[in-house]
């Protein structure tokens, strides 16, 4: 079923790069996400429960949540993105369309590669396909990040392979492959264990859009078309998280467990400092989202730093945030084709020149912001119960401190664009208020995942963080 | 016959932090590929031919021809020929290079165990410490570009130091790896000259907050 999925899907978009017109695109469009619904569709027909392995592939409960994650918000950017390039030469338009769809078979081999070394392979392929996405405009500031995601990416994807080789050498069977991993490192060297954890960490997070190489992350979203951005701050983050996920889980096992667990909460507290210390800088909105971004992937990290019911809460959070922060930044898009800029300090007047659009953005920032009925406030709540049951105070009131400061930010900066006089010229693409209606369908389920998660949803994520 | 091979190698990372011409580095680039070459040769015989050959072709077809060629290339296109004269100093970056390597062989002496290589271990981190040490202080694109083509050659001296059997996945993995330095090196030379001042890396500081 994978090898198929994975075939028909690297086809199709080679097949794009070749594409005589915008409608023979749309055409081969369809057909990708065809294939992309129909092997969600198969997953939730066998109930998430994985079925059989594939070479190197299993569609286990983790790997087909956020696929089917990955899939919705896929195909929204699909049909943002042909307004949002309306003007775009063809050439450019089947490249743009192209990639975007290979970067989703990449981050879906992430997701369900059942081998350290596969999911290693996979995470550098979607350096390829995101580089070539921000790059699309040719501009210096495209290039200079494109150069910066490529170099920085690289660099931290051989970090990690260095973690991978010592965690193999940690594991006595010899065998990069995730279940076997964790049956034969439970008595690996400590020391191998920990700094294979850490150089692992170290490199994913240039793809999790963590502390310390969450910067290129935030470039690349600045750079890229802002659809692209929502695809790439949601679905290659969790392709991250995946990674970081899988080994996280094999290092429970060990007796590397305790430090595995410090350094998430040190690296997630340093994530959310730095996000909301650069949400109070930034004057790019694209910028901005990333750095929340940035703090979001953090507040996970916590959750696995302190285990227990955190863990349900991080895959929760980040299942979540998928949702929110793609319709933001399909917002984003639609805002763009109205003021032709991102700048903070010179748009606004937005609830009057796009209502629904604004509302979007407004109902976006409660549901970021974890106020109720936000999914994410079930998550925050959860993580700040386990910090306050560990008896951690001094991390549950600098949680709290940096929580206040982003609130602060966010309500600022989208009142701002909602009501501030505008400066800046006005166009009204005749798509802007379709679009922005279908921007609000992923906030939409997770406004309903706020009030009422499903029981299947539930048994789901506790299949999910069941060692 | 490998230690001398790896003596060298160390020799061509010492080399490399002190000089400051990029035909230097270029040829330093091949020739640590041509001493890959025969280490991988040397310590892998024992494995099957075929994986014997996939790995000797990719190391002598990438890291001893293509990539220095590409760094030429790369020269004679930019026409950029020396590390910037404000750089960090010789003195200095030996200064550097000489802490990494006591670093590197304090780190090798309290982790290495009976199932590590020592010396490759050793000389691995030397590598990747060299090549964070030429892209922090070298402040042209070109060093970073060398600097992360020396951590790639520590990275796959480090598979050597943790088994004499790579498995298929790790070949195909030095394989992407591969490619990635071609494609970065492609970017630089086809794009980066044309766009932005290619021999200074604080042309690429637009993008910031």
């Amino acid at each position: 079923m994978l090898l198929a999925y994975f075939i028909l899907s690297v086809l199709i978009a080679l097949a794009t790069f070749r594409a005589g017109g915008r409608r023979t695109v749309a055409m081969l469009g369809t057909a990708f996400f065809a294939v992309q619904f129909a092997l969600a569709a198969a997953l939730f027909r066998c109930g998430f429960r994985g079925g059989a392995e594939a070479l190197f592939f299993t569609p286990d409960a983790l790997g087909s949540l956020f696929f089917v994650l990955l899939a919705a918000v896929s195909a929204l950017v699909f049909i943002h993105s042909r307004d949002y390039l309306a003007d775009c030469a063809i050439a450019d338009y089947r490249r743009y369309a192209a990639l975007q769809m290979l970067l989703t078979a990449a981050i879906t081999g992430a997701y369900f590669a059942n081998n350290v070394a596969v999911t290693w392979i996979f995470l550098e392929a979607t350096t390829l396909c995101a580089a070539g996405l921000v790059y699309f405009r040719h501009t210096e500031h495209s290039l200079e990040a494109a150069w910066k995601y490529v170099f920085v990416c690289s660099t931290g994807i051989a970090v990690a392979y260095l973690g991978i080789l010592l965690l193999g050498t940690a594991a006595t069977g010899g065998s990069l492959g995730y279940e076997a991993l964790a049956r034969e490192v439970t008595h690996g060297n400590p020391l191998y264990l920990k700094t294979a954890f850490v150089l692992i960490l170290c490199g994913y997070s240039c793809k999790l859009e963590i502390f310390p190489l969450h910067t290129v992350g935030v470039d690349a979203n600045f750079a890229a078309p802002a659809p692209a951005s929502a695809l790439i701050s949601t679905g290659l983050v969790n392709a991250g998280f995946v990674a970081v996920y899988r080994i996280y889980r094999i290092m429970m096992q060990t007796e590397a467990a305790p430090w595995v667990r410090s350094v998430l909460l040190l690296t997630g507290v340093a994530s959310l400092a730095v996000g909301a210390f650069f949400l109070r800088r930034t004057n790019n909105y694209k910028r901005f989202l990333s750095y929340s971004t940035v703090e979001n992937m953090g507040i996970a990290a916590i959750g696995l730093g302190i285990g227990g019911p955190g863990v349900w809460a991080a895959v929760f959070h980040t299942a979540c945030h998928t949702l929110v922060k793609s319709s933001l930044f399909l917002q984003t898009a639609v805002m763009h084709g109205i003021y032709d800029d991102y700048r903070i300090n010179r748009i606004g007047d937005y609830m009057r020149i796009n209502r629904i659009g604004a509302i979007g953005f407004l109902l976006g920032a409660v549901m970021l912001l974890a106020f109720p009925p936000s999914p994410l406030f079930v998550s925050e709540l959860m993580i700040l119960g386990g910090v306050l049951a560990d008896e951690r105070w001094w991390l549950a009131a600098l949680l709290l401190v940096l929580l206040c400061i982003v609130i602060y930010s966010f309500v600022s900066r989208i009142v701002r664009l909602c009501y501030q006089p505008n400066q800046d010229a006005v166009h009204r693409p005749a798509a802007s208020h379709r679009l922005a209606w279908t921007a609000l369908v992923p906030l939409g389920v997770a406004l309903v995942l706020g009030l009422w998660q499903p029981e299947a949803l539930r048994a789901l994520i506790e299949r999910i963080v069941t060692i | 016959m490998i230690l001398p091979l790896v003596i060298l190698y160390v020799v061509t990372l010492v080399y490399l932090s002190i000089t400051e011409r990029f035909r230097t580095y270029a040829s330093i680039i091949g020739l640590q590929g041509w001493i890959l070459f025969g280490v991988a040769l040397l310590r892998l015989h024992r494995i099957d031919l075929p994986e014997l050959l996939f790995i000797s072709v990719e190391t002598l077809l990438f890291k001893a021809l293509l990539v220095p060629a590409l760094l030429f290339a790369v020269i004679r296109r930019t026409h950029i020929h020396r590390v910037r004269t404000s750089g960090s100093s010789q003195f200095n970056a030996l200064l550097l290079s000489v802490g990494a390597a006591a670093a590197a062989i304090t780190l090798t002496a309290a982790m290495a165990d009976g199932n590590i290589d020592r010396v490759f271990f050793g000389v691995a981190l030397y590598a990747v410490l060299s090549g964070l040490i030429l892209i922090v202080v070298r402040s042209r694109i070109f060093s970073h570009m060398v600097g992360f083509l020396v951590i790639e050659n520590g990275v796959f001296l480090f598979s050597m130091a943790v088994g004499t059997e790579m498995p298929f996945l790790i070949n195909v993995a030095i394989l992407l790896d591969i490619m990635i330095s071609v494609l970065m090196l492609g970017i630089f030379f086809m794009r980066i000259g044309n766009k932005l001042h290619a021999d200074d890396a604080d042309s690429l500081t637009n993008v910031k907050d």
